[in-house]
């Protein structure tokens, strides 16, 4: 399977997968999605809940077993994992080529 | 004080509906969602009363409905309205932390529209091999409906009197109804659900459009 077709995510898919490389329920995860992201990504409820079950649907996370009754608890999966490194080489390569262009990241000195 | 508003209704209006009487001063204290019965009550000064925002979603597992009502009462929306399989969910905003909206992006708000789309076209769809079947046994012969005796099967039954006949009569006539009407009204079952089904996905799209 391709799975660069998926690619770009967007950024609050981005932010879930990185969240769920530790298991957790929703509001883990969107508690860990506002602290990566330095309060800016904030995700509402009924986004959330639409995210999971889509990120579900395409097996990139998956329920895991826990002691919570009422709340199921998410964790990525092997595929979700190698999504997430495409992505994330993607971005550095992207970068990478910004630089070879003589962009540099802001507040940063060229020596 | 008690109002109707019908699940048939576009969330948005629905929403804004609920908004037009919190700024009067009402809090909605119960919703029934079958029967679109609103309960409002009346509270003192504007500024107390919660907002109330309306998700759909229907559930197949009872751990799947309460997995997603814990979510959003960990966010601070607290479930007054909706049950597992009826659509409408409604949520009050009981926390101070709660987010301002349910939703975060227009898209995943969108989205509501197209679960009532599909619910609407599946029920159309699913209508459509029992009409088929009934279609096959007759039940569409709408000449029928001008010979109303000939929908009566019982032998004999235009000939009997009095309190025998009555009986026989009224015994057979929800079957003979359904033999005249039954297939007009599943006819009018498809027609509406596909209608429902349509208008939905319409806003859907639109919705989507104005998101990009």
């Amino acid at each position: 399977m391709n799975l660069s077709q998926y690619l770009p995510l967007t950024e609050t898919t981005y932010f879930i997968l990185l969240a769920l490389l530790k298991p957790g329920h929703g509001y883990y995860v969107m508690q860990k999605v506002e602290e990566l992201s330095g309060g800016k990504v904030r995700i509402a409820a009924g986004t959330m809940y639409g995210a999971i079950e889509n990120l579900l649907k395409q097996k990139w996370i998956e329920s895991v077993p826990s002691n919570d009754k009422r709340r199921k608890v998410y964790q990525i999966t092997i595929l979700g994992k190698e999504v997430l490194n495409l992505e994330t080489a993607r971005l550095r390569d992207l970068i990478r080529i910004a630089e070879s262009c003589g962009l540099q990241a802001e507040g940063s000195s060229h020596d | 004080m008690i109002k109707h508003r019908f699940f048939i209704n576009r969330i948005d209006s629905i929403e804004e509906w609920l908004e037009s009487y919190r700024r009067k001063g009402y809090r909605l204290a119960d919703v029934k969602v079958s029967t679109g019965r609103h309960e409002f009550v009346k509270t003192e000064g504007k500024d107390t009363v919660p907002k109330v925002r309306v998700d759909y979603r229907v559930f197949k597992k009872q751990e799947d409905f309460e997995d997603y009502l814990s979510l959003f009462e960990d966010c601070g929306w607290r479930h007054i309205g909706g049950t597992r399989t009826n659509g409408l969910q409604y949520f009050e905003q009981a926390a101070p932390f709660a987010s301002d909206e349910i939703f975060s992006d227009s898209i995943s708000k969108a989205k509501r529209y197209k679960r009532i789309s599909y619910m609407w076209l599946h029920l159309s769809v699913m209508y459509i091999p029992m009409a088929v079947v009934l279609h096959t046994s007759g039940a569409f012969d709408f000449t029928k409906l001008w010979h109303l005796k000939e929908l009566y099967y019982t032998p004999g039954l235009w000939n009997m009197e009095g309190m025998h006949f009555w009986r026989a009569f009224l015994f057979e006539t929800p079957f003979a109804a359904m033999r005249g009407f039954g297939g007009l009204l599943f006819l009018l079952l498809i027609l509406l659900g596909a209608w429902f089904g349509v208008r939905s996905l319409f806003w859907y799209l639109k919705e989507r459009k104005n998101c990009n």
